[in-house]
Formats: structure tokens, sequence, C-alpha cells
């Protein structure tokens, strides 16, 4: 049978498939409902150290073929994080890739040391972009200087895989993609909510609590693919694409267009066992193409 | 809970308001409690793409059925609507906190609207557990009103409310239970389902008649089961304010607890 094994850089998995951050919780609520069978790892919900309680309600709302959300980065910290959830998340045997944010360079430090070296945790995400708090992200993701700085300070407190999720509310990615690989990430995943907003016409007002959300789904796919396929030519590093796969078909055009590895968000809460049916799809797809290994067809759509 | 695959065995217009679909899935049948939701997945396409929670208007262990009631308002209602006999609908379920009754006689149910399918099974129950209940059953006008007969046992006490005065009493249901409070009932404890603003009067209300009151509420959602934090509700416990998940601490919270 053909192997799904993938290697990010310094990060190994059993699958290139993976949650995307947000979509996952802290892993128990879907471990009652679905077989773990063909997940990669975990991308957990981002963690912030002190807790937060998230946006007001209300916090979601369909759009044609997707989803804005404006969740507000809710999580409960640190401390209870590590008292908490990480243990529990540790029983699964899945490597967990710990997904961070701060409003400061400093705060995404000072969480980068308190994981380092925690059991199970196998690579620490930046979220430098989310879309739905008023400080930090914004300018993480659009001033490339900063972005650089941030990467490589954090590099410093931490020594293991290292993964910088862009944000595509930018008008170039390849830009933040190179100062990502310069300040010395292993990693770029892509990418994160496109702001978005729905307006209620009977109130006359934005619809979200937050006014502005992040547009994620199906209706998203096209243009992560352009920015993985972007982000391909502009670096070296690895990269775990996303955006709206909601089956192998769709993972198959981000390999192609240069990921190595895929994330899945908003199709597990449509229909939970996607991650599963993928990873079937996936060996099915490389038994018939003849292939050992998906290696073979990562960036396989770009002129040689 | 389970991700399942429900068989439709009957999709029936009721009236101009309501329409009633039956499912056959016995682990369903046998496990969901009055307050509990279904997600499910009306169309396999890309639009609409999220689940749709539904709550459990009855459930029928025997026959291995459950039966949802529901008004073809949106997009995703408007799809239901048009599901045929042996048609099978992916669900996931039983999902959310049911009611807990405390077993004070008698109990008292108030509907607003379409808040009256989670309080039917209620009321089911409560009956077939020997309990006295009284049913508020309140909608703009005789026409938006579910025909309870064909949908309830006897020994139910019914009280109609309209807006409009077509049907029951004239006036609001947390106005018409107050007269009927006035008049002399005593409830043991109370449960209701319906609009939130319905909901926010009675909660008010309760600030002087301080019953037991169990409230179901509604937010938009995604998941169902609790991963994605869409359907926060502002919940006040033990001192502390925070956001709870209508799909998993809900949809069924104690009236007090909740932050109007």
């Amino acid at each position: 049978m053909p192997s799904l094994k993938i290697k990010l850089g310094p990060l190994e998995l059993e699958t290139p498939l993976l949650t995307a951050s947000g979509t996952f919780g802290f892993g128990e609520e879907y471990a009652t409902l679905m077989y773990l069978e063909g997940l990669g790892g975990l991308v957990l919900k981002t963690l912030t150290i002190f807790p937060r309680p998230g946006n007001p309600p209300p916090r979601l709302v369909e759009t044609p073929a997707g989803m804005l959300n404006a969740i507000g980065l809710q999580n409960p910290g640190l401390e209870s994080f590590l008292a908490q959830e990480l243990p529990r998340l540790q029983e699964c045997g899945l490597p967990l890739i710990v997904s961070i944010a701060g409003d400061t360079p400093e705060e995404y430090v000072e969480l980068a040391g308190a994981l380092r070296r925690q059991p199970g945790v196998a690579a620490l995400e930046l979220n430098l972009s989310c879309p739905n708090v008023k400080k930090g992200g914004v300018l993480f993701s659009t001033d490339v200087a900063l972005l650089e700085k941030l990467v490589s300070q954090v590099r410093l407190a931490w020594d293991g895989p290292l993964i910088a999720k862009l944000s595509p509310n930018v008008t170039t990615v390849a830009e933040p993609a190179r100062a990502a690989a310069a300040g010395g990430a292993h990693i770029i995943s892509a990418i994160n909510t496109l702001r978005g907003m729905v307006i209620d016409v009977a109130a006359r007002r934005p619809l979200l609590g937050n006014r502005c959300g992040g547009l994620s789904g199906p209706a998203v796919r096209p243009i992560a693919v352009n920015m993985v396929y972007d982000i391909y030519e502009a670096t070296r590093l690895p990269i775990i694409g996303m955006g709206g796969i909601m089956n192998t078909d769709d993972a198959l055009q981000f390999i192609l267009a240069g990921a190595a590895a895929v994330a899945v968000g908003t199709a597990n809460f449509v229909e939970p066992h996607t991650i599963p049916q993928i990873a079937a799809g996936l060996r099915e797809y490389l038994e018939e193409a003849g292939l050992e290994s998906l290696q073979e067809l990562v960036g396989a759509a770009h002129d040689v | 809970m389970r991700q399942c695959r429900a068989r439709v065995l009957a999709l029936q217009e009721v009236n101009r308001e309501f329409y009633s679909l039956i499912l056959h899935e016995p682990y369903l049948a046998a496990t969901v409690q009055p307050g509990q939701f279904l997600h499910l997945r009306v169309d396999s396409g890309l639009s609409p793409l999220l689940r749709r929670p539904f709550s459990v208007a009855g459930a029928f262990p025997g026959t291995g059925t459950v039966r949802l009631l529901f008004r073809c308002v949106g997009e995703g209602t408007k799809l239901l609507c048009r599901v045929r006999e042996g048609d099978l609908l992916d669900c996931l379920g039983p999902l959310g906190t049911p009611f807990t009754p405390a077993g004070a006689d008698p109990a008292v149910l108030l509907a607003g609207g379409t808040g009256i399918a989670p309080l039917l099974y209620l009321a089911e129950s409560l009956l077939a557990a020997g309990r006295g209940v009284h049913l508020f059953y309140g909608a703009t006008g005789a026409a938006a009103l579910l025909p309870l007969e064909r949908f309830l046992s006897p020994g139910l006490l019914i009280h109609y409310a309209t807006e409009d005065g077509t049907a029951g009493e004239q006036g609001l249901l947390p106005d018409v239970f107050q007269r009927a409070l006035d008049n002399g009932l005593l409830p043991g404890e109370l449960f209701a389902c319906g609009p939130r603003p319905f909901l926010a009067a009675l909660a008010r209300g309760n600030q002087r008649w301080r019953f037991p009151l169990q409230i179901s509420l509604e937010e938009r959602m995604a998941c169902g089961i609790g991963a994605c934090q869409g359907c926060a509700v502002l919940i006040q416990k033990d001192g502390v304010t925070a956001y709870a998940r209508v799909c998993r601490e809900g949809p069924v919270f104690r009236s007090e607890e909740v932050v109007w």
C-alpha cells in the first residue's frame, strides 16, 4: 500500500492530513464521534496567555458555499491549557500542533517557552492573522519586517518545528512568506480566513456581533490554491495548504499547487469523517497512479 | 451521540405553518431525550453548506422513529420540505443537554411559535411519567397554531393565546400566563421554548414568580457538537460570567443563568 507519510522539514507526519485550527476544538468534542484514522495530527484551537472570553454572538453565519466566523480566539488561556486540555490531548497519541497568538511579540515568545518540550507537542503554529481580534493579528500579517522579527524571536524560545500561518488579507502573499522564511520558520501554513461581512438587511446592521468575520469553506478554495501556488514559487519551505477542502480532489489541488500537507477545517462541521475519507481517497489515487509516495505529487502543477 | 442515516418515513404538511417529518432511526428513537436536537445535513451539495439543528418533537422507541416539526422558512428547511419517503438523511445526534424535570407538579410548559416542537416531546414524556401538565401555547393567530390534538395524548391541560384573538385568549403568552397565575394556578416548575424576546419576557416575569424555569435557546450553529464555539450565549453561573455553547451546555439552560 502506498505511504501517506510526509516530511515537512523537521516535522514528520504519518499522513498529510491535519485539522485546521479552531475547527476541532481541543479534540474532545470529536473524540466520541469519529475514528481518528487518517489524521496526521491535530492543530489545536489558538491559545493565548490569558483566557479570552471570545466575541459577542452572533459569531457565525452561513454564506454561499461557506461561512463567516468571528469567534474571537475564545480559549481557556495557557495555565488551564497546560493543566487540563493538554494532558487529555496527549492521550490520543497524535502529534499536537499548538496554535498560538499574542498581542505582542513578547506574548508569542512566552507561550513558545512554556510549550517547549511539553510531551506530545510536535510543533507550534504562529497565528499571525486572526481577522477577528482587534490587536496584534493584522499588524503581524501585513508588516513584513515585524513578521520576520517575530518569527526569529520565537525561534529562540522554541527549538521544535515552527509553522507560520499566513493571512490571505494581503496584496501579495509571497512577501510575508519570504519574511517568515527569513525569520526562520520551518513551515508555512496558508491560508487563514478571508475578511468578510454579512449585513442583516432587516436590522440594517452587520449581522455578526464582531461586525466582520473570517470567510472559510469551498467559497475560498480557488483563492487558497492560488496562494499556496504563489508561496511555493516564493519560498523553499514546505507548505500546509488549506481553504475549503471538502474531498480528495480538493486536497490534491493543494498538493499539486505545492502543499506537502493539508488541513481540513469547515468540512469537519459538515462531515466529521472528511479526513478519514480523504486519507482513503489519497491512498487510492496513489495506487491508481502507480506512485509510491505522495511526496512525488507535491508542487507537480508547477512548470519544471 | 452518533452519526447516522435516518430514513424518511413520512413528510406531511400539517397546515400553512408546520411540516411534520417522521424519520426511522432506532438508535435515535431510543436515546434522544426531550430538549435534545438532531443536526441534519439537508443537502449533500455545497450551498447550503452547514448542517441544520432541529429539536425533536417526539420519539417512539417502539417503532424506532422520531418526529421533527418545522416551518419552511429558510434555505435549509425549504430543501427539507422536498424530501421523499425512503430518502436517507445524514444526521448527528442526539445532541445537547435535555430538559431535567425535578418532579414538582404541575409542570407548566410555555411554547411560543415553533418553540412548541421540543415541548411536545417533553409534554408526552411527562404525561407518560404520570405528571400533571399544563401547556400554554401562543402564536400570532389561529392559523399559525399547530393542531395539538393530532400530536398529543389526552390528559394535558392546554391554554391557547393568540395576539389577534382568533384562538384562545387574546394577548401575549407571558401575560396570559400571568393571568392564570392570578387566577390561582400554582406551577411546580416551568419549561419554555420560543423566540428570544418571549423567553426574556418570561425570565423577567420569573424574577417575581420565582419558579424553577428551564428555557431552550437557539443560536446560529456550525458543528453542533461543541468544537467551533460558534453558538455562544452569555451565562452567569456561580458568580462567573462566560460564554456557554448552546449545542453542548444548552440548548436548555436555567433562565436565571442566562444574561438576557
